[in-house]
């Protein structure tokens, strides 16, 4: 007989793994559907953040304060590569977009490499109360249970606010077709913006949420980054991806229900015996393939969306 | 009955100048009677200009002349998957790994010639390739982009962790086969080799079967109207571009001596290698080989050099982040269309346009070389 304590324990860091998967799946979304960019440097939005974060708390800010600042920074900086750069970007040639937000996630991390000062490791406070909770012999930590909370009340919300606010709506007349949005008088540039601008700040609270907070309880410091290998940042967007492809890239609470998929998966896998237990970014890579080879996304995109995502 | 593409071969770049009135240009056969003509004559003359630069630079020149030619060679599998056949791979360098670490193993613990390896290297990628290349038959564009990028992040987790292959973090270390061993030497090598093979794939581009490719990557309905098998075209787009890799991968191996998988390989969205590759391929020129093989030696030899000096360590990744964005918003045809901008310079002006180039080339080799000195 198995216990059942371990898979609650997973189960709840599967749930909020899944939760800032889905954030910063709905953040891909949302950019990708209001301007046509698949953004592979979602991640270094986020980077931005987290690096003001360490820095501004290095100086004696208080935390909550500094996650303030440092979603703040990352909104900002979605929103100047966007005017910048993705807006200039011809959208015939999908190669070139591609090659162009991956040189936007070099020029950021190259960017928080130098700010953090090339060190191996960075350390950084968490900003989330740590203790553990006891239910039923099994042992929960509380920045799961919170993470998961926030992640899923933002996501929600934003879902919500997307659906139903004037501005939600205009950001969906523009992913609809930009052009008659345009007619019907709505500033494509601005809202263009505002889409990277939450696209930024989703990716920076994950970001901050997952990093910021991992490491052993206890200490005063629990967040690091390795800034020569910023590993643990890419492979959080392979997860992601797959949470936005469950969608289709296109479809919003499919791809927030789709980060649960990867979050579970991945971290029930840490239950397998030893050498399969470190395959999670396999068991996300498989997923994937499987989702995409079984064309889930057909159920949740129509056909012209597809047949943008497909033209070369 | 046997499929007969048709499909005919089409410039993807379309001319932008406007039409000009002129007789055919055709070149005499020079005067002592040798094949050839006065262009090509020209070309090949620049070409062994390009080539000696690195002498003055002695070893180092030579290590990073290697360099950039074994990344020429990595970089052809993306002219022919992403050039020829129009399917966005993001994962050339795992290809081009899995090359390599094959190699160092046989080397080291096989005990095998380094000869013997550079067909296993290509055979090595084969498996991956295929399923590649299968799966590329049913996903299109974005989602393959997609695809390809989480296998990568798979084989960095499996097949580059595998301590049996890559010898955990000691690695393998293994040395040049005997007569390329110095570095002058290895650069011929990798001369002759980065030559043949740009030779061969520029030939598979008027092939038959590279021109299905283009006939795919153009339309693929039509295509499949006009009798070309898109499957087995797609997956001999891989299955070419995997050996390509590998061969290059091999040749990396025996540049770098000392093989190392674990930082090298496992992180393919961080660690960048495979989008360098694409990127110095799009800059080259991305449906002509020759774009690999300049794309390589401008953009190789411009991050080694950088590298090499100290001071400017810190900023070489804002540098060549800032490089390739600008590159690629403002001359996303790359070098071939800049270089298709200067010989029209040439053609009009004689004088000032070879007098533009040779200034451009002579501030660049300068600059590098001060570079290296003060680094």
């Amino acid at each position: 007989m198995i216990a059942a304590q371990p898979y609650l324990e997973v189960t709840v860091a599967g749930l909020a793994a899944g939760a800032v998967f889905g954030l910063l799946a709905l953040g891909l979304v949302l950019i990708y559907r209001t301007t046509g960019v698949l953004n592979f440097g979602h991640w270094a939005i986020g980077l931005m953040g987290i690096t003001v974060y360490t820095l501004v708390t290095g100086v004696g800010v208080p935390v909550l304060i500094a996650v303030v600042i440092s979603i703040a920074t990352s909104m900002v900086v979605g929103v100047l590569a966007y005017r910048f750069v993705f807006r200039w970007v011809p959208r015939t040639k999908q190669i070139i977009v591609i090659l162009i937000s991956f040189g936007v996630a070099q020029l950021f991390s190259s960017l928080a490499q130098l700010a953090l000062g090339f060190k191996n490791l960075v350390t950084m406070p968490g900003w989330l109360p740590a203790f553990n909770l006891h239910v039923g012999g099994a042992t929960l930590q509380s920045r799961d249970i919170i993470t998961f909370l926030i992640a899923i009340g933002l996501g929600l919300g934003f879902l919500v606010w997307f659906r139903s606010s004037r501005t939600g709506r205009a950001l969906r007349a523009v992913a609809q077709n930009r052009e008659a949005a345009m007619l019907a008088g709505i500033d494509d540039v601005r809202y263009s913006s505002i889409a990277w601008a939450i696209g930024a700040a989703l990716a920076a609270i994950a970001i901050l949420l997952q990093l910021a907070n991992r490491a052993a309880q206890g200490s005063s410091y629990q967040g690091f980054i390795n800034t020569f290998d910023l590993t643990p940042l890419g492979t959080i967007l392979v997860p992601a991806f797959g949470a936005a492809l469950v969608g289709g890239l296109v479809n919003m609470p499919a791809a927030l229900a789709g980060g649960f998929v990867f979050g579970l998966a991945q971290n029930l896998m840490v239950l397998a015996p030893k050498p399969w237990s470190n395959l999670t970014d396999t068991i996300a890579a498989g997923i994937i393939v499987i989702l995409l080879l079984a064309r889930l996304e057909r159920f949740f995109t129509t056909q012209q969306e597809r047949e943008a995502l497909e033209g070369a | 009955m046997k499929a007969e593409p048709i499909a005919p071969v089409l410039e993807t770049e379309p001319v932008e100048a406007p039409p000009r009135l002129e007789t055919p240009r055709v070149t005499p056969p020079l005067d002592w009677g040798l094949p050839i003509s006065r262009a090509q004559l020209l070309a090949l003359a620049g070409l062994a200009l390009i080539a000696l630069i690195p002498i003055p630079f002695g070893s180092f020149g030579f290590y990073v002349g290697a360099y950039a030619l074994v990344y020429a060679i990595i970089g052809l599998s993306v002219t022919v998957v992403t050039g020829y056949a129009g399917l966005i791979s993001l994962m050339p360098y795992s290809f081009a790994g899995v090359g390599t670490v094959v190699t160092a193993m046989a080397m080291s613990s096989w005990g095998w010639p380094f000869w013997l390896c550079i067909p296993l290297a290509a055979l090595a990628t084969l498996p991956i390739s295929i399923l590649v290349g299968a799966i590329s038959v049913r996903l299109k564009g974005l989602y393959l982009a997609i695809a390809t990028l989480t296998i990568a992040a798979m084989l960095g987790e499996t097949f580059f962790s595998w301590s049996a292959v890559t010898n955990g973090d000691t690695g393998w270390t293994i040395s040049r086969p005997v007569p390329f061993a110095g570095d002058g030497a290895f650069y011929v090598l990798c001369l002759a080799v980065a030559l043949f093979l740009v030779w061969m794939i520029e030939g598979l581009r008027t092939s038959r079967l590279g021109r299905a490719m283009l006939a795919v990557r153009d339309n693929e309905r039509e295509a499949q109207a006009l009798g070309v098998n898109v499957m087995q075209t797609k997956l001999a787009a891989f299955v070419i571009s995997g050996m390509m890799a590998g061969v290059g991968g091999a040749f990396l191996a025996v540049l770098l001596q000392s093989v190392v998988a674990a930082p090298v390989f496992q992180s393919p969205l961080t660690d960048a290698t495979s989008i360098l590759l694409i990127t110095l391929v799009v800059i080259g020129g991305v449906d002509r080989a020759w774009g690999a093989f300049f794309g390589a030696i401008v953009f190789v030899v411009t991050q080694q050099v950088l590298q090499g000096a100290q001071f400017f360590f810190a900023f070489v990744g804002i540098y060549s982040a800032l490089l390739l964005i600008v590159f690629m918003l403002f001359r996303p045809g790359g070098l071939l269309q800049i270089g298709k901008l200067q010989l029209d310079l040439i053609k009009e002006r004689p004088v000032l346009g070879s007098a533009v180039v040779a200034g451009i080339l002579a501030v660049n080799v300068g600059v590098a070389y001060l570079f290296v000195r003060l680094g």
